[in-house]
């Protein structure tokens, strides 16, 4: 057995069945060694970086390891983009490069790129294999280490030499289980049981940990009011009475005012990103902090926590339901507050009764998520699009909603679709993108046709990059500079020339419809969206203000809000809580 | 602005490919400026001392360090401020 086919057997060994990859000069044994493999199906996307970000999608939509492959050189330097998203966002994946033969590394041989070094600062661990003998302990430590603890990226970079090479089975010996005793909640209930304004503050550690079901046991039993971040959304049951939403930069004004007006902040699962809390010196004023999170390089970070706890999410939840059964809280003022501002406060978009009025986002979002199954699974893009979702999409789990958080990939959609439609063949997948973000990864269209995956695909078209067009409206004195996407292309015809039917719409009267089409159609279906170019993302907090200073709607009219560097002088946009 | 604080760090691990420069990474990525540092391969693994200037909490890049898979162990010692000199450099 060579290095190649010892590759698939450790697939096999870890039921790893789906990969995503594209063939080249130093990756070919393995290649060789696919014609016969017969439980590992290979998904040929159009581009590396399809690959990774499908392999991404599959991991997100699954739970499970997701495997993408290439060559050296631009094959490897094409997964980059897609391998930092996935580290950005904690995804467990295994990345497979080949390199040029031992012999010829470091002699700037053809399609030779120092890959381990340029992916050291994308990737949880990565390895360049130099002994046929130590492939079998690397690949077994790869797949454990990408999988285990905070999960991440783990990326082999294998020369075509070792690949075939022949290496001894690996005698594999099971990881011991390691046994914990339960952690010592005592002094973070001591906290929790004085705090007459707690706030639960979740993001995507809950589900990457499993959690999902303690999670919401926690919450519901304690009552205790929750926010969420954008990798967060969907870990509070929708009836939930006291979810306030995402918090943040693009979060609901009922979720800030909460977290600036709380007591206690209980943070699981998330690491305070910036994009979350806004300026840190006015973030949470009042609150001390609890943080909950697997990866104790994430405490005292940005924000110091009173009590600092780490370990198994889904144990320590369980453990908290336990105790506040046995105490429960009384924080019924505390409640009724969250759910007045929740009321007045939280996202809304009226839908537009007017039949021939141009189609706003919001009320796009709402409509889809009205008409839509609570298991669809929904990728998004990066931009106006992807924070309308967040916004006003309802959705029932974390694993529904795929969204490209800490990097910000425009490009993520089409691609983690792909992977989350091979990952979940009986969900209704829907990659929502706008058309800047459409463009970056169109290639994948020939993927979907491939494999006649039913992906539904919605471009919501205004013809900009509107998120960026919409910070030089706000804070650059609407000095419009190169956003202009007006020379698109016929996107529906694009779709068909891939054999994949498409439509578009343009009123508000055809949304439900359209949406209705795609979804009733036996395949992949493209739906064009025509979106008025002036809409904006509201509320919006101005990037690198505090959170309390939240601009709506309003404060567009307001005079002096465009001052690129200035402070916002609008009274009427900033709110104190309670 | 922040007064610079001067570090010792000490690093043992395993001799892997690019292992001293993911530490090296690690240690700019996070805020902090190499000074000085000395390596040496002991047996099977390297033991390493860096000393670091940065405005952060030294805490922060322990944690980073440790967090990294081919480090077996990290410590630091007290802290002492940076001297006006090095400030500048």
């Amino acid at each position: 057995m060579n290095g190649a086919q010892h590759i698939l057997q450790a697939f096999n060994r870890h039921q790893i069945e789906t990969v995503f990859g594209y063939p080249g000069g130093c990756i070919m044994p393995l290649y060789d060694a696919l014609v016969d493999a017969e439980n590992v199906e290979h998904v040929l996307c159009r581009h590396e970086q399809g690959c990774a970000l499908a392999a991404d999608g599959f991991a997100r939509a699954s739970g499970r390891l997701g495997v993408c492959i290439a060559t050296s050189g631009p094959g490897a330097t094409n997964l980059i983009t897609g391998v930092a998203n996935a580290h950005r966002d904690s995804v467990p994946m295994l990345v497979i490069t080949g390199q040029v033969p031992s012999a010829l590394i470091g002699t700037d041989a053809f399609q030779e790129t120092d890959v381990l070094g340029m992916a050291l600062g994308i990737v949880k661990h990565s390895y360049l294999v130099t002994d046929a003998a130590e492939l079998p302990a690397i690949m077994e430590e790869a797949i454990a280490l990408a999988q285990s603890g905070r999960p991440g990226p783990v990326w082999v970079d294998i020369p075509k030499d070792i690949l075939l090479t022949d290496v001894s089975p690996a005698a594999i010996t099971p990881a011991p289980t390691a046994t914990t005793a339960p952690a010592d909640i005592s002094d973070a209930l001591a906290l929790l049981s004085k705090a007459q304004r707690p706030l639960l503050y979740s993001g995507g550690g809950v589900s990457l940990a499993g959690a999902e079901e303690s999670f919401r046991n926690f919450a519901g039993q304690s009552g205790i009011p929750g926010v969420v971040t954008l990798k967060g959304i969907g870990n509070h049951d929708r009836q939930d009475p006291f979810y306030l939403g995402m918090l943040g930069m693009h979060g609901s004004r009922a979720a800030n005012l909460a977290v600036e007006a709380c007591d206690l902040l209980l943070v699981i699962g998330a690491r305070l990103d910036d994009r979350a809390t806004g300026k840190l010196d006015g973030f949470a004023p009042n609150a001390r902090v609890i943080h909950i999170d697997a990866d104790a390089a994430e405490f005292h970070k940005l924000r110091k926590a009173d009590i600092a706890m780490g370990g198994d999410l889904s144990r320590l939840m369980a453990q908290f339901a336990t105790a506040i059964n046995a105490a429960p809280l009384a924080i019924d003022d505390w409640q009724q507050q969250c759910r007045n501002w929740c009321a007045t406060k939280g996202f809304q978009a009226a839908d537009n009764d007017e039949p021939e009025a141009p189609i706003s986002g919001p009320s796009f979002v709402r409509q889809l998520s009205r008409i839509t199954s609570d298991d669809t699974v929904i990728a998004c893009d990066v931009g106006q699009h992807q924070m309308w979702v967040a916004q006003h999409y309802r959705f029932n789990h974390p694993r529904h909603h795929l969204t490209s958080g800490g990097l910000g990939t425009m490009g993520f959609g089409m691609p983690a679709a792909i992977g989350a439609q091979f990952a979940c063949p009986g969900k209704t997948v829907i990659n929502v993108s706008g058309d800047g973000s459409f463009m970056m990864n169109a290639q994948e269209l020939a993927t979907i046709r491939r494999y006649r995956l039913p992906v539904k695909l919605i471009v919501m078209d205004n013809q900009c990059l509107g998120m960026v067009r919409q910070q030089q409206e706000l804070f650059y004195d609407n000095r419009e500079s190169q956003i202009n996407l007006d020379d698109n292309p016929d996107f529906v015809a694009m779709a068909r020339a891939f054999d994949i039917p498409a439509i578009s719409i343009q009123r508000s009267d055809q949304i439900r419809r359209g949406i209705e089409t795609i979804l009733a159609y036996d395949g992949p279906m493209l739906l064009h969206v025509a979106i008025a170019r002036e809409d904006n993302v509201w509320p919006i907090v101005k990037p690198g203000g505090s959170n309390r200073d939240m601009l709506d709607e309003s404060s567009q009219r307001t005079p002096g809000i465009r001052q690129p560097n200035g402070e916002n002088p609008s009274t009427n946009a900033k709110e104190t809580a309670a | 602005m922040n007064t610079p604080h001067q570090h010792h760090i000490h690093c043992e691990m395993n001799p892997e490919p690019a292992a001293i420069e993911r530490l090296c990474q690690v240690i700019r990525v996070r805020g902090f400026q190499v000074t000085a540092m000395t390596a040496e391969l002991r047996g099977s693994r390297w033991e390493m001392t860096f000393t670091v200037e940065g405005t952060r909490a030294v805490a922060m890049l322990q944690s980073q360090l440790e967090k990294l898979h081919t480090v077996t162990q990290v410590r630091t010692d007290a802290e002492t401020e940076a001297e006006p000199a090095r400030r500048l450099a």
